[in-house]
């Protein structure tokens, strides 16, 4: 058993229209979403999230490159079976109620009635529907839907769920409904690969990221990494006499609070820095890493990428 | 291959919900329309026209049903991207194809059934001749439409809904007019490497006047088990030539 529960290397995929040859939708992506993590595909519109995703169930072919889930190839019976998937502005079947909805996915698995009925219901339970599993789909709401979705897609009890998009389209609290959903099925064990346009989706559940941006990656690692700015820490320091020239020398950026300083500097002057602030008699209050917000690296990586 | 099962069947109930089994009431009506309509002849002359005549409104009921059936059966589940919950599923895509193929077959056979019932029942009701020896009519009918059928269902995920109707139902002309006006003026006027072509071509595309029964069947005793067994053998043929097409381009198209 590896550790990784979905790997994407070198995908490219240019979709075959009869009128023209296009632009690549997915030009090349790598990617390898760990297992138990929450991993967040971002990207603006057009970038090929849901392209990647939908090489990743096989349907689409890519047109070069290679991947596996849980193991199995993509695409294979094997891996769809332990999977499940939530498609972008999902639809389903508009003349079946939910419960009937989510009896045939069910059978689609092989489960056998009994194991579908229960799972229907506490899938419908979960997801807030309830009370609403005898009106048939065609008469859901939008967010109403999007749970649905969210209920057929764990119909499977499924190791790895896929979701394009969870909270395009729903209000505050309906976000914060899927979000919290999403913690709790991490916190089950469950490995989710989400894609969005909504950083603070991401921000708020991945643990991991790829932002990917024309059909490539432009950054790919743990969120927290990510963020980091290389070798600068912030100082918060309180009290003691007025800086001294050299501590100014010493750190890039100071600047004065209402009872001391805070500064930021290179990690490699940090000895320094604290000697000389002791010499001043100044108390350290805090030492930080230096963090740029998801939008500071979102906006990099796609003016990069460009 | 369980999953062919569970598709076939979402097929049948599909199209209870579309209420296209009203089609057999509309042929019923249909058919009352044209009886009326009989020369005054002697019983048994009656009997084979009434016959002729019910089998060749089937005939077309039954294509138009099979077209209706299979146009559209994959590029609806593509454009409403209800196919993505199918295909994201331990599915494959040869249990979708086939499973659509199978339920569109089970359907036609169900609404056959009705229409012969009901042919039965108003030849009797009309004259009081029982005709049982109809069902091999109805048996060719049957072969025609899974012919029909699995050229739609082939092009159905290729092509908008338009398009896929006018092919069938040039395929289905062409398929009539083989054995008489294409093979006399075609491959029999014609020389040279443009003769070997319009051969290959005549012998691709099926004789659907194989299934035209209502000559034998309405005028005399129908035909022998052998001939039977032979169209059978014929359909099956052609019917599984255009699905394992179908399935292979349907494999590889991006949804
Ligand atoms: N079925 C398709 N046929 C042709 N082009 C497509 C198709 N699906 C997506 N594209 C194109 O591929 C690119 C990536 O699309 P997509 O993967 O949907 O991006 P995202 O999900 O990030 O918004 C876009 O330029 C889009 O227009
Ligand atoms: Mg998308």
């Amino acid at each position: 058993m590896s550790e990784t529960a979905v790997l994407l290397e070198n995908i490219r995929k240019t979709y075959k229209s009869a009128l023209s040859e296009k632009a690549a939708a997915v030009e090349n992506i790598s990617l390898s979403v760990g297992k138990g993590e929450i991993f967040g595909l971002l990207g603006p519109n057009g970038a090929g999230k849901t392209t990647t995703l939908k090489v990743v169930l096989g349907l689409v072919l890519p047109d070069e490159g290679s991947g596996s889930v849980l193991d199995f190839p993509l695409g294979s019976k094997a891996a769809n079976s332990k999977t499940g998937f939530l498609p972008e502005q999902p639809y389903f079947y508009g003349f079946m109620t939910a419960r009937r909805a989510l009896d045939f996915y069910g059978k689609l698995f092989g489960l056998d009635a009994s194991e579908r009925e229960s799972r229907s219901r506490s899938m419908l339970e979960r997801t807030g529907l309830r009370y609403d599993s005898s009106l048939t789909l065609d008469k859901y709401s939008k967010g109403m839907l999007q749970r649905f979705g969210i209920a057929q897609a764990l119909i499977n009890d499924p190791e790895l769920l896929i979701l394009d998009e969870p909270s395009s389209g729903l209000d505050p609290v309906g976000q914060k409904e899927i979000r919290d959903l999403l913690l709790k099925l991490r916190d089950e064990g469950k490995t989710i690969l989400l894609s969005s346009h909504q950083l603070s989706e991401v921000e708020n559940v991945c643990s991991s990221v790829c932002i990917v941006s024309n059909g490539k990656v432009a950054r790919e690692g743990k969120l927290h990494e990510l963020l980091e700015i290389e070798d600068l820490i912030r100082i918060e320091l309180k009290g003691g006499k007025e800086p001294s020239a050299n501590l100014k020398k010493l750190v890039r950026e100071i600047r004065a609070t209402s009872d001391g300083i805070v500064a930021e500097l290179r990690k490699d002057a940090l000895l320094q820095v604290i000697d000389e602030a002791s010499s001043l008699e100044m108390e350290i209050r805090s030492i930080t890493p230096i963090r740029k917000t998801l939008e500071d690296l979102f906006m990099e990586a796609i003016k990069e990428a460009r | 291959m369980r999953n062919i099962g569970n598709i076939a069947v979402n097929v049948i109930k599909d199209s209870f919900r579309r209420k296209l089994f009203l089609f057999a009431f509309i042929f019923g009506v249909a058919l009352l329309g044209i009886s009326p309509v009989l020369p005054t002849f002697e019983l048994g002359i009656r009997a084979s026209f009434l016959r002729d005549i019910s089998l060749s409104l089937s005939s077309i009921f039954g294509v138009i049903l099979a077209l209706i059936l299979s146009v559209n059966q994959i590029s609806q589940e593509m454009e409403k991207r209800t196919i993505y919950n199918v295909l994201s599923k331990p599915v494959s895509r040869l249990e979708y194809f086939l499973g659509k193929y199978f339920g569109i077959l089970a359907t036609i056979i169900v609404i056959l059934l009705i229409m012969f019932a009901e042919v039965l029942v108003l030849i009797f009701v009309r004259i009081g001749v029982f005709t049982p020896i109809l069902w091999q009519g109805f048996l060719a009918i049957f072969l025609e439409c899974s012919i029909i059928a699995s050229f739609s269902l082939t092009l159905s995920p290729l092509t908008s809904i338009p398009i896929n109707v006018f092919s069938t139902i040039l395929f289905y002309s062409l398929t009539h007019l083989k054995s008489g006006f294409l093979y006399e003026k075609l491959v029999e006027g014609i020389h040279g490497a443009a003769r070997i072509f319009t051969w290959l071509i005549y012998y691709l595309i099926p004789n659907l006047e194989n299934f035209n029964l209502s000559q034998e069947v309405g005028y005399g005793k129908g035909v022998s088990a052998p001939h039977m067994l032979r169209i059978t053998g014929y359909a099956v043929l052609f019917a599984c030539a255009f699905v394992i097409i179908g399935f292979l381009l349907f494999r590889r198209k991006d949804l």
